[in-house]
């Protein structure tokens, strides 16, 4: 009966969602706690669920007792266990930032759930179409999120994502119903079987069902040149939204990606269509760079960090059409180092913004000195996206480049090549904005010996006029910042106190920044580990 | 033999040297000397004990991977280790007689003792560690005696730094072709490696244009570290060049010719005695290369006369700048011409003099007659470059590098002993200096009169005596040949003395081109690297300020470039990419 475990991972966060709304006619503040007890109960069962799959290997569940392939299955194998202890791990870290930072109210928390058991259900099913509808609960709630602090910019924000998201999600269910035409299943493991049988890898109609399923997903993670949602998104979004966001949505949907390119179409699929497999390789190769230079450009934080994660999502993609074992691994690790180093990344950005009021690089001048530990975590996290071993963001660069670099040799000839040398160049583009951060929290400011702590660039150049001509400011942006007397940066009014440190950022929050650090770092001495635990899986899809 | 071989040759004679040196320092001036003669002695001592019956690779094993052999015993290092150990001995007393600060005897001790460990090699790993080290000590030895000595031995540090790794890169390039450092395991260094080996050893050699550091730097030190300094390089220098070119090869016998000849021909031009001495230094390498040279055209008879002649040179060319030393110390005057009439008030000196002038000039009764004889007797076996008397080029290079020498040391010996009437008035050697000058000087004359022991103390001891080979050194052609050359060097001396005074002035040696060139490219190196490096920087930081803008204010950028655009994507052409986005991938599954 251990199976029940998985529909209740998805039950009970989506059933705990309604709650905030029901209870909310009664109780104003009951939203946090109901979402503190579904998350929580989410890691427990998330964590049941992968003591199973250590001991007893991957198991499944019939829902409704209709069985596979016409009834919907859940599935719970390494590869989804990995990704749903992420899901749990984060969405439960969030409360605790965001139970300071805000937004407040009940339906916030509603929607939060109902992410959650999108996320977990995205992860955890066995079925295409399944997929789809929490793709669907994921995005709409995604756009609400985003939205959820009421301003205009982050509206239009919203509506931008809602408008290319539905396209999106459009174009995957296309996908779907292509490749339903052509096997009459809807089943992952069905579907992989009857493709053979009944169509063959050259079907045109399953070659158009995978292109129109990777395009659809490939604008879910973000992946240049589709994923001119995603800035806005990230950049307006509140700041507890950006961390669940950035941490999750995308990284369910490339989750989402490798589950159906290895388990639905299977690398046989890719080696029979090389046209397919470069044109993603050369589109992911492109994103790497160019998210990685334009992430360069940014001044604001969140869309550094956002573009950021353009280029990362450009790894994992290339990662996905090398198609060999190495970079596969690499793309799994750095799907969740990726995870974990921006959810403490945007985190670590909130808690600043909440204590000091700005998100602007150049407002934070001197950060280090006012807020030491929530700097030398950033520091620490940023370095980590940069790959400076050891930490997870190195393993899984390295596995990626060592695997395009096999690619390469053995026959891939020049794209494999390219592939890691778009690595290497997107390191140094990384490199180069965390060393401006770096180089602003630590070296410049006021009170230094040369000093060189005039605000550099134009602050307006960023600003959401830009946009649509909404020119509210997001916390405070349009203010000159606050200085202390020795030119530090100033906590804004009322800025939470913690009893353990100076900074001035409330403790929960700082503490789970620390657990994101300590498991950069910590999962970048268990590269041989984290290959083991995958085994299992890369063994499987490249039998 | 009362003390068993295998004991003494458990002993690796450099460390004993070394403990002696830092004894030196500890202990009083008198107990320390005392120390250090000691264990000089021993080292002499046992290299004649162990003899013929010691002979063999002794503690050998393996060093960072490689077979080697720290005391190699054989018949060549042997007769090394006879006469460092011995001269060594002499030159400690000496120092001791001279006033010698302690950290001179501790220096020239350790100098000794890094000698010892090239001579006891018996693979090339271990004989380049110990040539390096040598040349770190006899730096340090230069060094210690502060002033002019300083700008000397920086040069003479440059020079042997130099040398010493060209014959690493030699040593390395003889172990990737032959697979092993051990000398037993090859003949000579590998041919690969010959001319780094040549160039190499050649500078500590004196090679004629890579010898400018000889004359610069031996007149400089204390008198007794000159002493040291005299002996061992240049004469180990020699013996390692018989390891690396055991067959030799006219090229080393011609060169060993020239070198003998610009020697000789540079010494008449001085006047600081212990520069002049120096180049006789180059001068008689000359006759043992030559010697070494013929070792396949003439045969071993060759090798023994090369050989014998380094023994000797160690006795007498230490014994002259023992003597020169003496003088130097007693007046504090650098300059013959300042000097004169000396022989009344030093004759103990002026006698000693006349010993290692006489031996080194090849007089009969003296060692230098023997072994000179030896390396002339070989060349003249050799007929290329057929001249006058049915001799070659080789021989009448070594003749007239014997004319020279002969001039050079009427020139020194007149113009200190007698040349005017005395001037100066010093007291004569102190009593450790005449025992040290009498050790050499005793040692000189015995080898010239009892000539058998010196070839005894040769290898093919048995070969040189045999009626095979003709080796009678007092023999009427041989005491001609001595007698022409004595009368050429008297007279060319006192009708030369004009035009040679004349030309002191103005010939330079090729130092007065090497060291400014040197100096120049030294300092302009320097200057080349320090603004490419400023010019790599300035635009390193150019480019990085100029991305920096670029990059932190992309719009700003691009309008002052005449373009004002929306870089952003709105909803609508996010929507337009994402349809493309879709086609294309339609295009790419389904047309490729």
């Amino acid at each position: 009966m251990i199976d029940v475990l998985l529909p209740l991972a998805v039950v009970v966060p989506i059933v705990a969602a309604t709650l905030p709304l029901a209870l909310g006619l009664r109780y104003d503040r009951v939203g946090w706690p109901i979402a503190a007890v579904g998350t929580t109960a989410v890691a427990g069962i998330a964590a049941a669920i992968a003591a199973e799959v250590v001991v007893n290997g991957p198991f499944d569940h019939a829902l409704g007792g209709f069985l596979p392939p016409v009834g919907i299955e859940l599935v719970a194998d390494r590869l989804s266990v990995a990704v749903l202890l992420l899901v749990a791990a984060v969405s439960v870290a969030t409360l605790a930032f965001a139970r300071v930072a805000g937004p407040r109210g009940n339906p916030f928390y509603s929607a939060y759930l109902l992410l959650v058991g999108g996320l977990v259900g995205m992860v955890l099913t066995g079925d295409l179409f399944n997929l789809f509808v929490f793709l669907e609960i994921t995005g709409l709630t995604t756009y609400a999120l985003i939205a959820s602090d009421r301003s205009g910019a982050s509206a239009y924000a919203s509506l931008k994502y809602l408008v290319v998201g539905t396209v999106g999600a459009s174009l995957y269910l296309l996908g779907v119903g292509y490749v339903f035409l052509a096997t009459g299943t809807l089943n992952m493991l069905d579907v992989q079987a009857q493709i053979v049988a009944q169509a063959g890898y050259g079907d045109p109609l399953v070659r158009a069902s995978y292109a129109f399923i990777v395009t659809g997903l490939a604008l879910k993670i973000a992946i240049f040149p589709v994923h001119s949602w995603q800035p806005d998104a990230y950049q307006r979004a509140p700041d507890s939204v950006t961390t669940v966001v950035a941490a999750l949505v995308s990284t369910t949907s490339a989750y989402a990606l490798i589950r159906v390119t290895y388990t639905v179409f299977t690398v046989d699929f890719l080696a029979a269509n090389e046209g397919i497999a470069t044109a993603l390789l050369v589109v992911s190769t492109v994103s790497i760079v160019a998210g990685s230079a334009l992430a360069a450009m940014q001044s604001n934080l969140k869309r550094m960090f956002a573009y950021s994660s353009v280029a990362q999502f450009g790894m994992i993609g290339a990662a996905v059409a090398l198609a060999n074992e190495t970079a596969l691994l690499g793309g799994i690790v750095h799907l969740i180092g990726h995870g974990i180093m921006k959810f403490g990344l945007f985190l670590g950005i909130g808690l600043l913004a909440l204590g000091y009021g700005s998100r602007q690089m150049s407002d934070l001048a001197s950060a280090a000195r006012a807020a030491p530990y929530t700097s030398g975590a950033v520091a620490v996290l940023g370095l980590g996206l940069v790959g400076i071993p050891p930490s997870i963001g190195f393993l899984g660069k390295w596995y990626i480049g060592v695997g395009a670099v096999d690619a390469g040799l053995a026959g891939g000839g020049a794209v494999g090549i390219a592939v890691a040398a778009a690595i290497f160049v997107s390191t140094l583009f990384t490199l180069s904005y965390v060393a401006r951060l770096i180089e602003r929290f630590y070296f410049a400011g006021a009170g230094l010996p040369g000093d060189h702590g005039e605000i550099f660039g134009d602050r307006g150049d960023d600003d959401a006029a830009t946009d649509g001509g909404d020119a509210a400011a997001v916390g405070g942006r349009n203010e000159s910042p606050a200085k202390t007397a020795d030119g530090l940066p100033a906590p804004v009014e009322g800025a939470p106190r913690s009893w353990l440190v100076p900074d001035r950022v409330p403790t929960a929050p700082l503490l789970a920044l620390g657990l994101a650090v300590l498991a950069t770092v910590a999962l970048g001495f268990g590269g041989f580990a984290l290959a083991e635990w995958f085994g299992p899986f890369l063994a499987e899809v490249f039998a | 033999m009362t003390v068993p071989t295998s004991l003494l040759a458990s002993i690796p004679p450099y460390i004993l040297l070394a403990f002696a040196a830092l004894a030196v320092l500890a202990l009083p001036r008198r107990a320390g000397h005392a120390v250090a003669a000691l264990a000089t002695a021993f080292t002499f001592a046992q290299a004649v004990l162990l003899g013929d019956g010691g002979t063999g690779a002794h503690l050998a094993t393996t060093f960072l991977g490689f077979d080697v052999v720290f005391f190699n015993v054989d018949q060549f290092s042997l007769l090394m280790g006879v006469v460092v150990g011995f001269l060594a001995t002499a030159a400690v007393l000496y120092a001791y007689g001279s006033e010698a600060p302690t950290w001179v005897t501790a220096f020239a001790l350790t100098y000794v003792a890094t000698t010892l460990g090239t001579i006891y090699a018996g693979d090339w790993l271990t004989l380049i560690f110990f040539w390096e080290l040598t040349a770190v000590t006899s730096t340090l030895l230069v060094w210690q005696h502060g002033g002019a000595a300083v700008r000397a031995g920086y040069r003479y540090a440059l020079f042997h730094g130099t040398g010493g790794t060209i014959l690493l890169a030699a040593v390395v390039v003889h172990f990737v072709n032959a697979g092993t450092f051990l000398f037993s395991e090859t003949v000579g260094i590998h041919p690969a490696a010959a001319v780094l080996a040549a160039v190499g050893i050649g500078i500590n050699c004196g090679f004629i244009f890579l010898h400018s550091w000889l004359p610069d730097t031996y007149p400089r030190p204390h008198v007794a570290a000159s002493v040291f300094l005299s002996v061992f390089t240049t004469k180990t220098a020699a013996y390692v060049m018989y390891r690396a070119f055991p067959e030799g090869g006219m090229w080393l016998a011609y060169l060993g010719g020239f070198m003998a000849v610009y020697g000789a021909f540079f010494a008449l031009l001085q006047y600081d005695p212990r520069r002049l001495l120096s180049y006789h230094i180059q001068a008689q390498l000359g006759y043992m290369l030559a010697g070494f040279g013929l070792a396949t055209a003439v045969g071993e008879f060759a090798v023994v006369g090369g050989f014998a002649h380094l023994f000797n040179n160690v006795l007498y060319k230490s014994l002259l700048f023992m003597a020169v030393g003496v003088v130097v110390y007693r007046t504090g005057v650098e300059d013959i011409r300042e000097m004169g009439g000396l022989w009344r008030v030093m004759p103990v000196t002026f006698l000693v003099y006349l010993v290692g002038a006489a031996s080194i000039t090849a007089v009969p009764g003296f060692n230098g007659f023997i072994s000179k004889g030896m390396v002339l007797d070989s060349a003249h076996e050799v007929h290329e470059y057929v001249l006058l008397l049915d001799s070659g080029l080789l021989w009448w290079l070594l003749v007239l590098g014997g004319v020279g020498t002969f001039m050079s040391f009427i020139k020194l010996g007149y113009y200190m002993f007698f040349h005017g009437s005395a001037t100066l008035s010093p007291d004569d050697a102190t009593p450790f200096q005449t025992v040290g000058m009498l050790l050499a000087a005793g040692a000189c004359v015995f080898f010239g009169v009892f000539y058998t022991q010196l070839i005894e103390l040769m290898p093919f001891t048995d070969l040189i005596l045999s009626d095979e080979v003709y080796f009678k050194p007092y023999s009427r052609s041989h005491l001609v040949e001595s007698a022409a050359l004595l009368v050429a060097g008297f007279a060319g001396f006192f009708a030369l003395k004009r035009p040679l005074g004349w030309l002191a002035h103005r010939m330079p040696d090729v130092d007065a081109v090497l060291f400014p060139a040197a100096f120049y490219l030294g300092r302009g190196s320097v200057w080349g690297v320090t603004e490419l490096w400023a010019a790599v920087d300035r635009a390193t930081m150019a480019l990085a300020g100029a991305t920096m803008r670029t990059a932190t204010s992309p719009r700003e950028t691009l309008s002052r470039a005449g373009v004002d655009t929306e870089i952003r994507a709105g909803i609508g052409r996010s929507v337009l990419f994402l349809t493309l986005a879709a086609g294309v991938a339609l295009f790419a599954s389904l047309l490729l």
